[in-house]
């Protein structure tokens, strides 16, 4: 198959998610599973996919019907699922989190159900730190990373050493794409580069002389995007000459020939995964324990790095993708956002942030 | 005249009837009209006002509460007494700043637009009304997009900018500093996102469509012979302009203006496209409050609050303004 990119996947999302929803409807009853589980994932190109080729792999595996649940992302789809909950009906088994939503679910209460490791043999190949548990047992299992990583225009300058060159105003006045929202991983990237990381950031000293050092890049930054797209558009329209972006996309992008290079400075790139987690009114424990089991497995981390672009969660040399294959998705070093800072400290950090960025 | 007495008459005929046989079935129907109205309008307010007094848990999400620490922090900020910032305060600021200079730049290009629309025949002024109430569905994100593309660097304007030399001509003349001081070129080319200028501009271009729409009425409605009379008496467009026409829809004028000024408080996708973080309005912020990271639903609802009621203020200034110096 001819490799596509976002853009044309997107256009044709609406169809084929309107045929993939027709033929569950029909298809269903036909086949006469009693078994099923509607698993939720972000929309668009993402959940496609999935549908595409993981569930029919999953459903082949274990005759388990697979129900398709779109999330607009995880933030908007946590308060829809807790008032889901509170009204006792909740639109799917298993939705994707991203930590810092399954923390704050965590902390809500009565969101998650506990999940029963010994159904799941799988999980074992995956790092102790993806399989998250919070006091009521584990509560979600890892599915998959990405890398949000720094990104040049290779037409206009040189890959930079480090993200300090950044900061560097004769070079990229005016001219750098950086995510606007708080927690969306610069301030990671600034601790990692000029403090001591993930620590710096448990401090409100820490918090703030981060966000002061951040506050230097201003006039550097010609666009703060608040959606994929708009970087998307300036990369290609040369509105902006670097910043940060998906890696995934970034390779994509690059492989359909836009000026865009994904980097790897010696700092790394932030790190962020997501995690399957289990509704706690939901009844299909034993099958969502199946599909966490199935998709740990290393064969199904290779099938989503190839097909959707992500990370695997397991290391390369268990599964069978090549050196390649591998850099198109994942890199290192790695930088571990400050996930607890974030929540412990949410107000005093999302105000301080904004406050740096309105000059106020 | 004669609409007017038939109007008089028209509903005594329909009224009669129904009343003497079934009085009380059209109280009812009435009624429940009313109940439907005011519980679908005072419903969803209720909703956020009595959201707005929660109270946020650090980390998680809210909880009901009566508390007002929502509205001091819109005042103040969340660190107050030991620290203030007017960041909301700034942001409301933005929100009345772009709607005012939009709502008043999209009334007062339409005027003459609509003015001279209304002098057309029949035929034209139906094809021009056709083609702007079409116009009327591009949605908000499709008008974005398109004023995205015409000022991207590649594909829009700054491109005739490099194509044309005038890039080259502004650096020659030692201009070109100066829009990068101003925020509107980078060491290689003009930019005008983000930018203030970009932003007013497409909120403009929102709202033009209502603008004409809202000045149709009166200017069609405009007695043209008081014109002609001016103008036989030797007064200059200008004068007929000033002392006959604007007077008579001075009116309509400030009512679509106000109208138009609270839409675009509420515009959401031109200022996150267009304007920088540091230029944001409170539509933003509320949006950011209620379904961004932080789920403090409580806190978008007491700026949601605090920008209804800013809105109502100036409605009702408005409105005293007008009834003043009618």
């Amino acid at each position: 198959m001819t490799r596509m990119n976002r853009r044309t996947l997107l256009k044709s999302a609406a169809g084929a998610g309107g045929l993939a929803a027709a033929s569950a409807v029909i298809g269903t009853p036909l086949i006469a599973q009693d078994r099923s589980l509607k698993i939720g994932s972000y929309g668009g190109y993402f959940e496609n996919s999935f549908k595409e080729f993981v569930y029919p792999a999953f459903t082949e595996a274990t005759g388990i019907a697979v129900e398709s649940v779109t999330q607009p992302n995880s933030t908007d789809w946590l308060v829809t699922m807790t008032q889901a909950t509170k009204a006792g009906n909740v639109p799917a088994d298993v939705s994707l989190y991203g930590r810092d939503s399954l923390i704050k679910a965590s902390r809500i209460g009565g969101l998650l159900a506990p999940l029963d490791k010994s159904k799941m043999a799988a999980t074992s190949n995956l790092d102790p730190y993806f399989v998250f548990e919070d006091s009521t047992g584990p509560i979600g299992v890892g599915a998959m990373s990405w890398f949000s990583a720094m990104v040049i225009n290779p037409g206009e300058v040189e890959a930079p050493a480090s993200w300090t060159e950044f900061w560097d105003s004769s070079t990229y006045e005016a001219s750098l794409g950086l995510s606007k929202n708080y927690n969306s991983q610069f301030l990671d990237i600034v601790a990692a580069t000029y403090f001591d990381g993930a620590e710096t950031l448990s401090t409100k000293d820490g918090i703030m002389a981060v966000i002061e050092k951040a506050a230097e890049i201003k006039p550097n930054v010609a666009l703060w995007w608040s959606a994929e797209s708009q970087m998307e558009q300036a990369m290609k329209n040369g509105d902006v000459i670097g910043g940060q972006y998906y890696l995934d996309v970034a390779n994509l992008m690059a492989a359909d020939g836009f000026p865009i290079k994904p980097i790897f400075p010696k700092e790394g790139n932030p790190q962020d995964y997501g995690s399957w987690c289990l509704s706690a009114i939901s009844d299909k424990g034993d099958e969502a324990a199946a599909f966490m089991d199935f998709s740990s497995d290393p064969a199904t981390q290779a099938l989503m790095s190839r097909k959707i672009g992500t990370a695997p969660l397991v290391a390369q040399s268990m599964t069978d993708l090549t050196d390649e294959e591998f850099a198109m998705v994942s890199g290192a070093p790695s930088i571990k956002p400050a996930y607890e800072a974030y929540l412990d400290n949410e107000t005093f950090i999302k105000e301080n942030w904004d406050k740096m960025l309105a000059g106020a | 005249m004669t609409l007017a007495s038939d109007h008089d008459t028209a509903p005594q005929v329909g009224d009669l009837a129904p009343k003497n046989s079934l009085p009380s079935g059209e109280t009812l129907i009435r009624g429940l009209i009313w109940a439907v109205v005011l519980f679908l309008c005072l419903t969803p307010f209720l909703l956020v006002f009595a959201i707005s007094f929660g109270h946020k848990v650090e980390g998680a999400s809210w909880v009901w509460g009566f508390s007002l620490d929502n509205y001091k922090r819109v005042f103040v900020g969340a660190e107050w007494p030991d620290n203030v910032t007017f960041l909301y305060l700034q942001k409301l600021w933005y929100s009345l700043y772009y709607a005012v200079i939009a709502a008043i730049l999209a009334v007062i290009t339409a005027f003459p637009f609509t003015y001279f629309m209304t002098g057309l025949s029949r035929r034209a002024q139906a094809a021009w009304l056709v083609f702007i109430l079409s116009s009327l569905s591009l949605s908000e994100v499709f008008i974005v997009m398109g004023w995205d593309v015409l000022l991207s660097n590649r594909s829009g304007l700054p491109m005739l900018f490099k194509v044309s030399g005038a890039t080259q001509w502004l650096k020659d003349v030692g201009w070109f500093d100066t829009l990068r001081d101003w925020g509107l070129a980078n060491p290689r080319n003009v930019k005008f996102k983000t930018s203030v200028f970009a932003t007013v501009l497409t909120m403009a271009y929102l709202v033009w469509p209502y603008a004409v729409i809202l000045l149709y009425p009166p200017l069609s409605r405009l007695d043209r012979s008081t014109v002609e009379a001016a103008q036989t008496m030797g007064a200059g467009p200008w004068t007929v302009m000033r002392t006959v026409i604007l007077p008579s829809v001075r009116l309509p004028l400030v009512g679509s203006m106000l109208l138009l000024f609270v839409f675009l408080l509420g515009v959401y996708v031109a200022v996150t496209v267009f304007a920088e973080p540091a230029k944001q309005t409170m539509a933003v912020s509320v949006y950011e409050a209620v379904r961004g990271n932080t789920l403090n639903a409580p806190f978008g609802s007491a700026q949601a609050m605090i920008l209804l009621v800013t809105a109502a203020v100036f409605l009702g200034l408005g409105q005293w303004l007008s009834r003043r110096n009618a």
